[in-house]
């Protein structure tokens, strides 16, 4: 009976109704198609921990705690093979060599992506560096790895595109045997493994809190977005759903009704929104992070994540929208008798200072769970504490306020500031997380390289004049024309033309110089360190993206919601004579006075919680990236208020449309 | 006395609907004009064409001498804002304002200076029996009270005419009677014209003419003994 009611209600809302509910439909498919992405993200990542596992090679039970890198736990099982892995380069990308042994009378299991375990001198090539083999000369890039006796399969590569090269060897051979640096982040030395499982690098796991913090930064908005879209419903409905109040219908059939009718509306909105991501997914996959894009499949949630995303947003609206509806419930006049709000209490303040209180006491070396947790709690806290400061605020302006515009606007604020925030809650709370990563992004990985290239490999102990002499005759055979020294341990190899293709000829001719290491440029040792930096900033400004559509979609939707909700008063002071420009000006200031004082206030309070782990100077990037956030959150969201004009001229332009 | 609003063959329909089929009504100085009739009758229509909230498709109206129906919207709702004063039935009011600051308002969009307007409001509400109720808000005002501090709004900018449509349709007989008196003594004393719109009897009783407007024709004139 309520939903047959529900039903005809909704449909029979009218237009400006109609338009109300497609609002919140609109809302709350844009909120979960980047809730889905959120979640996602997560799960894309680990899904690039495990594929990329099998080349972090696990000691077997038996050769653990033998000094070796890795997991010092062990695997259980028998040693059936030696297992190490190295950077080699080609131009300005890095290749993955695996070296691997079956040790003497084993078979293992074929690592994933392999058809077989490579026999001694196999070399198996990733499709898109067996493809940049053939295109490029082979004293470049193939004559390092010749004849390859096929390409990997997807399963063993972290991303597509990825350079892979799996090299087989006999046990015994000096690859498998020499000694390596202990530097994780030049490859891992040879280790006895139980099998090929592995497990996920330390760099993987590292990239997974990381879009776990990137989540939380993407999510608290959502809800809030969420949250508001549901009010919307309800904002509208309200009158109604008091007046049913008046005619004896009880509190649990307007709660019903309510839940009813926002439910209703979310699972639509929530399909929507997810098919709206599985659209955008291809668009997401070329996102580069940790050096190339995602395959697609890792990017869509399994059936039970999209499930669980399908029912909880729905959920959260309906619990939003019967939060919303306590007025109502408790009394049937509490809509229609509009009297002076309580001041809100100061503990919300006190609550956002005692959590970024405990900012100042992180260093670098705190956990990042920990960072994690501080950060959602001070998140929270801002949007505790918004609606308090939004009052105060609407104070000031109106008792500051000389026309009427600014009058309007501060009587506004102090009168519902809940909503105000809502309004500018999305760019708050985005200018937060601009403040944080604007200064945390670790510039301190670029430094300046100059004169030519210099390739440098570390010999074995006391035979460098050896190997500078083989190096010289190698590179002298290969046509490329360098000056080679050693220095102690370390033999570097001047090259004299400074193109990238006489650089990969000198790597090629000096492929294999010293068994199980690469020779390397100072640039090549910085890759990872750009790489990481390059991924912070492009995390950072999808986590912003996010952000500011979420906000830019809230003001949009609070901006129209607004209207409609005041409609009445609207055309009524039109007919009285007052200027659309005055109410529109009202409306603006509105707006712009709590974004003005809660964006700038967010993002120093970003950049006080980002203190504690900067890296030495100001980053001038970072600093422009912010100064970028706050030019177009401010543009996006005057552009997202001004979007609402036409819709409050038609409600006013007509202020008198009955005929009698 | 002189004639303060005049509208002359006033003409108005919606599609098919006639709402005004050439009206005829002149309002004079200080005058107090009830325009009765039943709903769907076209007297809001006539108040809205006289009020230059809606053009009329013929006739002509005029304010002071001025013709005023073939102005602008921006000049028109300039006159509204300054020559004349509104009193509706509810929702005139700004739920987040003061009454004082509802009242100060029309006084602001004329560009009085904040604390000029808010002290010219405050003395209103004495007169008008709301004393002490400067700073509660729509919403802890009677409905009474409420239409009072509307009756204040509409007379503060000092308006030629004043046009109150079912200005006592939300209070019971009591209340209306008591705000039909405050609106009618307040006009006159300010030397505005009335111009009420209304279903009641009781309440065209305060003017000092009753017209009736009957499937958008002017049918019967009368004046207060």
């Amino acid at each position: 009976m309520n939903l047959e009611l529900t039903w005809r209600l909704l449909k029979g809302g009218g237009r400006r109704g109609m338009l109300g509910t497609w609002l919140t439909l609109g809302a709350v498919a844009v909120a979960t198609a980047l809730l889905l992405f959120a979640v996602a993200a997560n799960f894309a990542f680990e899904a690039r921990a495990e594929r990329g596992a099998w080349r972090n090679p696990v000691p077997a039970a038996s050769e653990a705690g033998k000094g070796t890198a890795g997991n010092e736990a062990g695997a259980a099982g028998d040693a059936v093979a030696i297992e190490a892995s190295r950077y080699d380069f080609v131009r300005d990308q890095a290749i993955t060599v695996i070296d691997l042994a079956a040790l003497k009378g084993k078979t293992p299991a074929p690592p994933p992506g392999l058809p077989r375990f490579p026999a001694p001198g196999e070399v198996w090539l990733s499709p898109a560096l067996a493809a940049l083999a053939k295109e490029l000369p082979a004293a470049e890039l193939a004559g390092r790895y010749p004849d390859p006796e096929g390409v990997l399969g997807d399963e063993a590569l972290v991303h597509p595109g990825e350079l892979v090269a799996v090299v087989g060897h006999a046990p015994d051979s000096p690859a498998m045997t020499a000694k390596r640096s202990q530097d994780w982040i030049v490859g891992k030395p040879p280790v006895k493994v139980a099998s090929l499982a592995g497990a996920p690098s330390e760099d993987a796991e590292a990239y997974q809190v990381l879009s776990v913090i990137a989540s939380v930064l993407m999510v608290v908005p959502l809800l809030v977005f969420g949250g508001a879209a549901a009010r919307l419903t309800v904002a509208r409905r309200d009158q109604r759903l008091a007046a049913l109040r008046l005619i004896g219908a009880t509190p649990g059939q307007v709660v019903a009704m309510t839940v009813a009718e926002a439910v209703i509306v979310a699972l639509a909105g929530a399909l929507t929104g997810a098919i709206a991501f599985a659209l955008a997914v291809p668009l997401l996959a070329g996102i580069e992070m940790q050096g190339g894009p995602w395959f697609v499949a890792d990017l869509f949630p399994g059936p039970l994540v999209l499930a669980g995303v399908l029912v909880a947003v729905p959920l959260l609206v309906g619990l939003s929208a019967v939060a919303g509806l306590r007025r109502v419930v408790v009394s049937p006049l509490g809509v229609a008798k509009r009297e002076t709000p309580p001041a809100m209490r100061f503990v919300r303040v006190i609550a956002l200072l005692a959590a970024l209180a405990a900012f100042p006491m992180m260093t670098r070396g705190t956990s990042v769970a920990i960072i994690a947790v501080a950060l959602a709690l001070a998140f929270l806290c801002i949007n505790l504490a918004g609606p308090w400061v939004v009052g105060m605020i609407g104070r000031i302006t109106a008792a500051s306020a000389r026309g009427p515009a600014r009058l309007l606007a501060g009587r506004r604020l102090v009168d519902d500031p809940r909503s105000a925030w809502r309004t500018v809650s999305g760019v708050a709370l985005t200018g937060f997380v601009a403040g944080f990563l604007g200064l945390l992004s670790p510039a301190a990985f670029e430094t300046e390289v100059s004169g030519p290239p210099q390739l440098r490999v570390t010999a074995p102990a006391g035979q460098a004049a050896q190997v500078a002499d083989q190096a010289r005759e190698r590179l002298r055979e290969a046509g490329v024309t360098a000056t080679v020294k050693p220095v102690k341990d370390v033999v570097g190899a001047a090259i004299r033309d400074s193109d990238a293709a006489a650089l990969d000829r000198a790597r090629t001719a000096m492929s294999g110089l010293v068994p199980g290491r690469t020779p390397t440029t100072e640039l090549d040792d910085q890759r990872f360190g750009v790489q990481i930096l390059a991924d912070v900033r492009v995390g950072t400004i999808v986590v912003l993206s996010v952000s500011f559509l979420v906000a830019i979609a809230g003001s949009a939707i609070t901006a129209t919601s607004s209207i409609l909700d005041r409609r009445q008063t609207y055309g009524l002071l039109r007919l009285a004579g007052t200027p659309l420009e005055v109410l529109d000006r009202a409306r603006r200031a509105e707006t712009l006075i709590p974004l003005t004082v809660m964006g700038g206030g967010a993002i120093l309070t970003g950049a006080f919680c980002a203190l504690p782990f900067m890296f030495g100077a100001v980053n001038v990037v970072g600093v422009a990236t912010l100064a970028g956030c706050v030019v177009v959150g401010f543009g996006g969201v005057i552009a997202a208020g001004a979007l609402s004009r036409p819709l409050l001229r038609s409600v006013t332009a007509d202020p008198a449309p009955r005929p009698d | 006395m002189n004639d303060v609003l005049v509208g002359r063959a006033l003409a108005k329909r919606f599609g098919q609907t006639v709402a005004l089929g050439g009206v005829d009504l002149t309002v004079r100085a200080g005058e107090a004009v009830a325009i009765m009739g039943p709903s769907g009758s076209g007297k809001s229509t006539l108040l809205h064409c006289l009020a230059g909230i809606m053009k009329p498709d013929e006739g002509e109206v005029h304010l002071l001498g001025h013709r005023i129906d073939t102005m602008g919207e921006r000049k028109r709702s300039a006159l509204r804002r300054t020559r004349f004063g509104f009193v509706f039935q509810f929702g005139q009011l700004l739920p987040e304002l003061p009454a004082e600051e509802n009242v100060a308002l029309p006084l602001m969009l004329n560009g009085t200076p904040r604390a000029q307007a808010v002290r010219q409001a405050r003395e209103w509400f004495g007169p008008l029996g709301l004393r002490s109720m400067e700073s509660r808000r729509p919403g802890e005002l009677s409905g009474g009270q409420a239409q009072r501090v509307a009756i204040a709004r509409a007379l503060v900018s000092r308006p030629a005419v004043v046009f109150a449509d079912e200005p006592t349709g939300a209070l019971d007989q009591q209340t209306g009677q008591e705000t039909m008196r405050l609106l009618v003594e307040a006009t006159k004393h300010n030397g505005a014209s009335l111009i009420v719109v209304t279903h009641d009897l009781n309440v065209a009783a305060w003017c000092d003419r009753t017209v009736e407007v009957r499937d958008g024709q002017l049918l019967v004139t009368g004046v207060r003994a």
